[in-house]
């Protein structure tokens, strides 16, 4: 009697099995990596906006300040957005007939308001609070990278639970004298005092800040 | 499953009904009837396909494509993610309680009470917590109408500009206006100001739920409009008649504070008594030291033989019993005793009171009589029946209601829409569509309460600025303007006119009085002065009407949420368990234990009830300690026109008010299905009864005497180390079962309603909920109320049957539970003795009516799927944590939405690893218990123990 199968047919089952496999550990392979890409978190993406905004040249270039457009950011759990008029203040004296300033004028002209695209966004069961953070000594730049650097803004972190806890674990690494919070550029030297010491001097520690509850409501 | 205990909440579990003790021992008795059916194949593997697909596409990595949307120009003192808080009034029959609104940039999310106001001490009653939904309610008025059809405001003015022409040239001949109760001073000015230019109109005031007996009682005793402030913190004895003191009279939470601080023996020098004599339970009946059921003709014997025994020492034979003991109790306390009458009695009960208030030196000591809080200069109202004569007989040529139903709400027998289509002008200005609106000729809409100017008082005559929260959300037409609109045709904004009012009263600079009077929600040097009335001679003598002798006496009561139906169509008060009956949704007639066993009557029967010559069907519900010759019918439900949520639920009883009050039943065929809570969560206990209890007498002797027995050591204790000890303590003493406190925390924390059928299938979502217990005979039980939260046991049962980890401890103690890891096992429910978690069978947030803009921005809105319980406001923890550790403080005060909303402060939370916060100081007390504490759960919430002060001489039917 002939062989049911022909001996080709080794081969097939063979590589299907290891086709199968290969599937497998891709499939697994994909799924611990992909939420860990800095694709999928959309790191480094350049997001349109209605005014190309570039806070190189606004920060680095001319030095104002994080809190002259982001007032909330010491006392909300908000940032805040600058409203059209912050815009206007400086931009009704110059470059008034900048074309790529007209949605702002046309902003104050209608009453309506820019509608930006968002950069850095948390999942909604997130309760993230600037004022705290700032108030612990936690840079700008911690979270959203060397803005003074972006001619165009995009998120500059990965933004995951895990980035939130490597800091909420040990916090002292993370944490910088109190005048070199809006310092986008600062950097640990060997004269900074000791995370432990910024952790006294910060009152950081008494609180379990890895507890669910810290940060979800 | 062990067996019920011997304080019982419904008649079943009373009778130890052996479906019922099998259904109530299972967790998810739903379930089991739904696995009973034979599982379908097909179905099973659709919805395992549906379940998975679902799953899938939740697998979201956060890509962005959300927007930031700054204003063009910031609005003063708005920051985002801050609240801006602004103070108003909650005005329910006229009566202002002060309260705060809390905004989030510019949207009003939450309303707490105002402590600054006499009226409110920072506590809020449930109408006020929902008046959230009736704002954003989407089915309210928005448009003018005339005959139907959309009209403008143009059209309206210039049809309202040829009234004022119409009577302007006669004096105001058949000019007529129906408005509800009211105490504005603006109001009344406008209107006194609008009789005396048109001497020939008429105004009527009218309201369905009236407390009318109260001031004509007044005006009997003393022969002048009086009002009655009560001191109940300097009472001692209290003797209730069918009194709505703790419930609904004005003032009540004010009284139910000044109340509750005589009724801790361990806080208090002296506990009061209070003595509660109805025909059907009320709050005050529920927590009174001794209840006597009378039924109206008992009442009117025992109201004639505590006047005769007061007012002139007699002794009469008809007389209960207990009579001379409770006089007794009264002489022995001279001076601070005190009888309250309820709105339903009969103006000479009302009249006979104040003699005896009297007689018992309460004048000056435990009561204050204040001149009337408002009236109309140079008017006096037409009574409502007189106006529908004149209308039937064509004399009434304008009729302006403002917000008014008596199309609705009117007796039948007044015929009142009839006579209305003999009137040429009529106009309904009212908030939402209702059934008077689609009956007068032009149907405007009015304006909410937190969208115009206007002014209120308190009880006590304190006024309250109401100032608009929000710009209009429809266009509509506050009452101010309204009124002006019938005087001149251009009138200046609602702010001008109620500015008019008080530009007098304020002449030292104005603007600063002003802005004062806007930022602490009370006007100062307002409350009304007091009375200098002299009591009539032949007050004492008055004898009340004796109630005709029917064998069945049909009572009609405002529903306690519903109210008379004006709230029909606000989800939280129609989803709120009544406090007694724990009904949702519906009004069945409550019938007394006797009757039903004596018809043979069973809950949700249906019964034709017949009363005069009308008569409609309607479900029974029993109701224990109700008097055996008396049926109640609680008003407000069977809205026809009033939106989705009110149309239609529950059945309209005012058709049969206003005929005669003897009633009779006869059984029909049928059941309705009816969603009644009390049998859901229900918690089993052999060692201890849940409400531990004793009296005054024994806690005197040994106060420790309901202490618990020391909790065993367990093998393995994890002790929270955190910096806190979030912990809670329930004062059952002081609660009275108002549920306010659930309606907070509802809008707090984002908390669905699901609707009649899943209430009927056990899946109410209400984090807290308030427990009413009977003990002894269903024909006189005593009754407890309980509030039952999340107890957050150090040893919590729910943690370790969790297989994902989605209830765990934080540092602090709190038993937390994250919303994202929970897959529904439901093991936690199950296994939590207390019963506290609430599992989302379907997607209840996304399907309710409340809008997004409306929640609290700081709490996650539950999926369908998840299980959820209260977080003891982990928001507002959160939030004092962060602002203590900015200024590196300790942590300081933190109140929970229950705790602030509670009238008595029964509910107390806050660190109690900190010897100086109230809670630990409360956890202290004597009485403190842990509600199954046998389980060793050790949880963070305990009850101090409710202890009630019977008359010695009294035997039987102590609490």
């Amino acid at each position: 009697m002939a062989a049911v199968f022909r001996s080709s047919a080794n081969l097939v089952a063979t590589l299907t099995l290891l086709g199968f496999a290969g599937v497998l550990i891709c499939l697994i392979g994909w799924w611990w990596f992909w939420p860990r890409a800095d694709y999928a978190r959309h790191v480094n993406w350049i997001v349109d906006q209605p005014v190309p905004f570039s806070h190189q040249h606004h920060v680095a270039g001319l030095g104002i300040d994080c809190r002259f457009c982001h007032v909330a950011v010491e006392v909300s759990s908000n940032a805040g957005m600058p409203p059209t008029y912050t815009c206007m203040t400086c931009h009704s004296q110059i470059w008034t007939n900048a074309r790529i300033l007209s949605p702002v004028r046309r902003s104050l002209a209608d009453d309506k308001p820019i509608v930006w695209n968002r950069i850095n966004d948390l999942p909604d069961y997130v309760y993230f609070n600037h004022g705290i953070h700032i108030a612990k000594g936690v840079g700008c730049s911690t979270c959203h990278g060397e803005v003074d650097r972006m001619s165009l803004s995009y998120k500059a972190r990965r933004l995951t639970m895990r980035f939130c806890l490597g800091c909420h674990r040990d916090p002292g690494p993370n944490l910088r004298p109190k005048d070199q919070i809006y310092n986008t550029e600062w950097r640990r030297t060997d004269d900074t005092a000791s995370p432990e010491n910024l952790m006294a001097e910060y009152h950081v520690g008494g609180r379990n800040l890895t507890d669910c509850s810290i940060c979800h409501r | 499953m062990s067996s019920v205990s011997r304080q019982w909440r419904s008649l079943d579990e009373l009778a130890n009904d052996q479906a019922f003790v099998a259904r109530a021992s299972m967790e998810f008795p739903m379930l089991a009837e739904a696995l009973a059916s034979p599982p379908d194949r097909r179905r099973a593997i659709k919805l395992m396909t549906a379940a998975f697909a679902a799953g899938l596409s939740d697998c979201d990595v956060g890509a962005p494509g959300e927007q930031l949307i700054p204003a063009v120009r910031t609005p003063p003192n708005i920051v985002p993610g801050l609240s801006n808080f602004y103070s108003t009034a909650n005005v329910l029959d006229g009566y202002a309680a002060g309260v705060v609104i809390e905004h989030r940039m510019g949207r009003p999310i939450k309303v707490e009470g105002n402590p600054l106001h006499p009226a409110s001490l920072g506590a809020t009653d449930v109408f006020a917590q929902a008046q959230l939904l009736d704002f954003y309610d989407p089915e309210r008025a928005w448009a003018i109408s005339m005959q139907g059809y959309p009209s403008t405001r143009e059209s309206l003015e210039s049809a309202l500009a040829l009234q004022r022409i119409k009577i302007s040239d006669n004096r105001g001949k058949g000019f007529r206006i129906l408005t509800g109760a009211f105490t504005s001073p603006t109001l009344s000015a406008q209107l006194g100001a609008l009789l005396k230019s048109y001497p020939e109109a008429r105004w009527t005031q009218w309201q369905p739920i009236s407390r009318d007996n109260v001031s004509k009682g007044a005006a009997l005793a003393y022969g002048a409009p009086v009002e009655v402030t009560l001191k109940l913190d300097q009472a001692d004895v209290i003797v209730a008649i069918d009194s709505d003191l703790l419930s609904s009279a004005p003032g009540h939470l004010r009284y139910a504070r000044d109340f509750a601080s005589r009724r801790n023996p361990a806080r208090t020098q002296k506990m009061s008594r209070i003595y509660a004599i109805e025909p059907t339970p009320t709050l005050t009946g529920a927590i009174a030291d001794h209840r006597f059921v009378a039924g109206p003709r008992e009442l009117h014997q025992i109201v004639v033989a505590l006047a005769a025994g007061v007012l002139h020492d007699t002794s009469l034979s008809a007389a209960p019993d207990w009579m001379d003991d409770v006089i007794a109790d009264l002489a022995a306390n001279h001076r601070r005793a005190l009888i309250h009458v309820g709105p339903e009695q009969p103006p000479e009960t009302h009249a006979l009171a104040h003699a005896i208030n009297e007689a018992l030196g309460a004048r000056g000591q435990v009561l204050d009589l204040i001149a009337p809080l408002v009236q109309v200069a140079s008017a006096q109202p037409q009574p409502l029946g007189e106006l529908v004569d004149e209308m039937r007989a064509g004399k009434v040529s304008a009729l302006v209601i403002l917000d008014s139903n008596p199309a609705y709400a009117a007796p039948r027998t007044l015929g009142f829409v009839e006579a209305l289509k003999r009137v040429e002008f009529s106009l309904t200005l009212s908030p939402t569509p209702n059934e008077t609106s689609n009956e007068t000729t032009w149907a405007v809409p009015m304006t909410h309460a937190w969208e115009s100017w206007s002014d209120a008082r308190a009880y006590d005559g304190v006024a309250t600025i109401l100032q608009p929260q929000a710009l209009p959300l429809y266009d509509g037409v506050d009452i101010h303007t309204m009124l002006a609109l019938f005087a001149e045709s251009k009138p200046t904004s609602s702010l001008e006119i109620v500015q008019a009012t008080w530009k007098s009263g304020m002449a030292r600079d104005f603007a600063r009085t002003w802005r004062e009077a806007l930022a602490q929600g009370v006007i100062s040097n307002t409350a009304s002065p007091k009375a200098d009335a002299r009591l009539r001679d032949d007050a004492t003598r008055l004898a009340p009407p004796e109630p005709p002798n029917h064998p069945l006496t049909i009572l009609f009561r405002p529903d306690p949420y519903v109210w008379d139906g004006r709230y029909a169509n606000n989800p939280w008060l129609q989803e709120l368990p009544r406090p007694l009956t724990k009904l949702t949704w519906d009004n069945p007639l409550l019938i007394s234990p006797a009757l039903a066993k004596q018809s043979n009557f069973q809950n949700m029967n249906i019964v034709r009830v017949s009363a005069g010559d009308e008569q409609l069907e309607a479900p029974v519900w029993i109701m224990p300690g109700q008097a055996p010759d008396c049926i109640v019918a609680l008003l407000g439900f069977g809205r026809r026109r009033v939106g989705a949520i009110g149309n239609g639920a529950g059945f309209d009883f005012y058709p049969l008010k206003g005929s005669a009050n003897m009633a009779s039943l006869k059984k029909m065929a049928g059941r309705a299905e009816l969603a009644c809570t009390e049998h859901h969560n229900l918690i089993f206990s052999e060692a201890n009864e849940a409400v531990r209890r004793g009296t005054l007498a024994d806690f005197l002797e040994n106060p420790g005497f309901l202490a618990a027995s020391k909790t065993e050591s367990a093998l393995y204790h994890w002790k929270p180390e955190g910096p806190a000890a979030w912990a809670m303590s329930i004062d059952l003493n002081a609660c009275i079962g108002c549920n306010a406190c659930v309606v907070a925390c509802q809008a707090e924390n984002n908390i669905p309603v699901v609707g009649k059928q899943q209430v009927i299938h056990e899946r109410e979502m209400h984090w807290l909920r308030i427990d009413r217990y009977y003990a002894g005979t269903p024909e006189a039980p005593e009754s407890y109320f309980q509030p039952v939260p999340c107890m957050h046991c150090e040893q919590a049962p729910c943690e370790v049957v969790c297989p994902v980890g989605a209830t765990v401890h934080d540092s602090e103690g709190l038993n937390v539970m994250v919303y994202n890891r929970c897959i529904g096992t439901r093991f936690c429910s199950n296994n939590c003795p207390y019963k506290v978690r609430r599992f989302n069978y379907f997607a209840f947030a996304k399907e309710e009516q409340r809008p997004p803009e409306a929640r609290n921005p700081d709490v996650s809105v539950r999926a369908r799927g998840v299980m959820e319980k209260c977080t003891f406001c982990i928001q507002r923890i959160a939030q004092a944590r962060i602002t203590a550790d900015r200024e590196n403080k300790p942590v300081g005060d933190v109140v929970t939405a229950c705790q602030a909303a509670c009238p008595t402060q029964a509910i107390t939370f806050g660190d109690m690893a900190n010897p100086d916060r109230e809670v630990a100081r409360r956890k202290q007390s004597p009485l403190d218990y842990a509600l199954l504490g046998d389980q060793n759960t050790r949880p963070r919430v305990t009850y101090e123990a409710l202890i009630r002060n019977p008359n010695p001489s009294i035997r039987g039917n102590a609490g």
